[in-house]
């Protein structure tokens, strides 16, 4: 147990810096996730088809690969940024695949009379999407929401592949010193596991707010 | 259908980029041919009979009939496996190989990918018998495991790309971005000589490379003969000086285990008198770095040992 009293310092850094990813990637990708699904909904189909190619391209490469491969890759053609900068826009860009398709999910849930009462009523399809869709899409998917938001906390680990000394690194580094690493590990779990169990409250209470009885 | 297609253009690409970065530095072939494993085996002591007391942990392994040892599988000349033939080849897996030669009668090992992290809990818990994995001896890392040894002592070395100036030695790294391996022993070397350091680490070897001919940092500080090998591949990149620390790596074992631990040293003892020890070096190690076998360290000459 001292061990990780002796390190605070370390691991309180570390896990800020999780918590900075966390939360710059989750606006990221929530961004981004509300755009593919407006894509993967529109009327156009250039872009459906975009939305589609997003989503399969994303879902289905593995986020370290990703990861590495822009980070090494990239500056081979001239795109170098910071690590920090890259892990968050990474994950920001993999997590939004899978945000798009939980919205979607939702999407499809309004039924279609919503939709056709928006266009009798004369609003344009972002308009309808907007003021119409969306926000009973967004209510209907609020845990699957908030489970991708726990994946991401957890997709934060890999950030150390790339030289950002997130709460993992920072831990692998204090083990390497200490070798204790039942103490180091399970201490920076608990660190883990508490953020996700707060996510879960939130989202907890958020969808019993929101939630639309039908 | 177009959705495969779709998926399969996309990994080729990914492929494809994959090979172009990874392409210069690819640790996997310093000495593609890796001669006279067997004879190396061949030459290796086996115990007596009487060494392997009833009831101890040598004849347990005897009578499973395998070795397990803790190691690595991506470390070039140490412990790496040959992609082609599936073999681990290197210093560490030949001292393996050798030990459980030494027990067995046959070089029958089984190597169990640890890492860094879970050496000790996997010495601990009797996932393996043995860990050979430039597992340096530290007054910390004696206390959860015992250390069999030193069986050999490394140096940390710094790496620049040719043509940079005003790095001579470590504390010329204040400062500076450094790049180290994770979990490797460089990263508190260069806290305590370089306290004003930044360190940022990568996973493998050919990444920490890869980042530093793409000025991610302007040092690399790793093991001397993985700088030495990766110099001899790559002209870009130059190492500097001499070995600035004295790493000690010794064979974890179970803590508390003092026969075993006894019977390991006899070992180690044994295949040092017979050049079985100097082979190994020259097989793998000797490969990159100049010059004859250096004398082995004298075992239990390091604090925690």
């Amino acid at each position: 147990m001292s061990v990780l009293l002796d390190h605070l310092p370390e691991l309180w850094q570390g896990l800020l810096v999780t918590l900075q990813l966390t939360v710059a990637s989750f606006v990221g990708a929530a961004v981004l996730g509300v755009l593919v699904t407006a894509m993967r909904v529109s009327p156009v189909p250039v872009l459906r088809a975009l939305g589609t190619a997003y989503v399969e391209t994303f879902q289905n490469l593995p986020l370290l690969v990703l990861l590495v491969l822009v980070f090494f890759g990239l500056p081979e053609i001239g795109i170098k940024g910071p690590p920090m900068a890259t892990a968050i826009v990474v994950i920001a860009v993999y997590q939004a695949a899978y945000m798009a398709e939980a919205l979607r999910s939702g999407v499809n849930s309004v039924s279609k009379g919503q939709a056709e009462a928006a266009r009798a009523l004369g609003l344009t399809f972002g308009q309808s999407l907007r003021l119409v869709i969306l926000p009973q899409a967004l209510r209907t998917v609020v845990q699957p929401l908030g489970n991708l938001t726990i994946q991401l906390i957890m997709s934060t680990a890999l950030a150390g592949a790339i030289s950002v000394v997130d709460l993992t690194e920072a831990a692998k580094r204090v083990n390497l010193q200490e070798a204790q690493p039942i103490a180091i590990f399970v201490g920076s779990g608990l660190a883990y596991a508490a953020i996700a169990a707060a996510v879960g409250y939130v989202t907890g209470r958020l969808e019993r707010r929101l939630v639309i009885m039908r | 259908m177009r959705k495969m297609v779709a998926v399969v253009a996309v990994s080729l690409l990914g492929l494809a980029a994959c090979s172009s970065t990874g392409g210069g530095s690819n640790p996997a072939v310093p000495g593609d041919a890796k001669p006279a494993a067997s004879g190396l085996l061949a030459k290796a002591p086996v115990a007596d009979a009487a060494a392997i007391v009833p009831g101890s942990t040598m004849e347990k392994i005897k009578q499973r009939g395998e070795l397990l040892v803790g190691g690595s599988l991506d470390a070039p000349l140490l412990s790496q496996q040959n992609p082609v033939s599936g073999e681990v080849e290197g210093f560490d897996a030949s001292m393996g190989k050798a030990l459980a030669k030494y027990i067995i009668g046959e070089p029958k090992v089984k190597i169990v990918n640890s890492a860094s992290e879970t050496r000790e809990a996997l010495i601990g818990n009797g996932t393996v018998d043995v860990v050979f994995q430039t597992y340096t001896i530290t007054p910390e890392r004696a206390k959860q495991v015992a250390f069999a040894g030193p069986y050999y002592t490394s140096g940390l070395s710094i790496a620049v790309k040719k043509g940079t100036t005003g790095i001579a030695k470590p504390e010329d790294l204040n400062g500076k971005k450094v790049i180290a391996g994770a979990n490797t022993p460089a990263i508190a070397a260069i806290k305590k000589l370089a306290p004003q350091a930044e360190i940022i680490t990568f996973g493998s070897d050919p990444e920490c490379m890869q980042a530093l001919k793409q000025d991610r940092g302007v040092a690399y500080v790793q093991d001397e003969t993985l700088l030495a090998a990766n110099a001899q591949k790559d002209p870009t990149v130059q190492v500097i000086g001499n070995p600035f620390t004295e790493d000690p790596y010794g064979i974890g074992l179970k803590h508390g285990d003092e026969q075993f631990k006894k019977f390991v040293n006899d070992w180690l003892k044994k295949m040092q008198d017979a050049g079985v020890w100097q082979q190994a070096w020259k097989d793998s190690l000797g490969t990159v770095v100049k010059g004859e076998a250096p004398a082995p360290p004298a075992i239990g000459s390091v604090p925690g040992s």
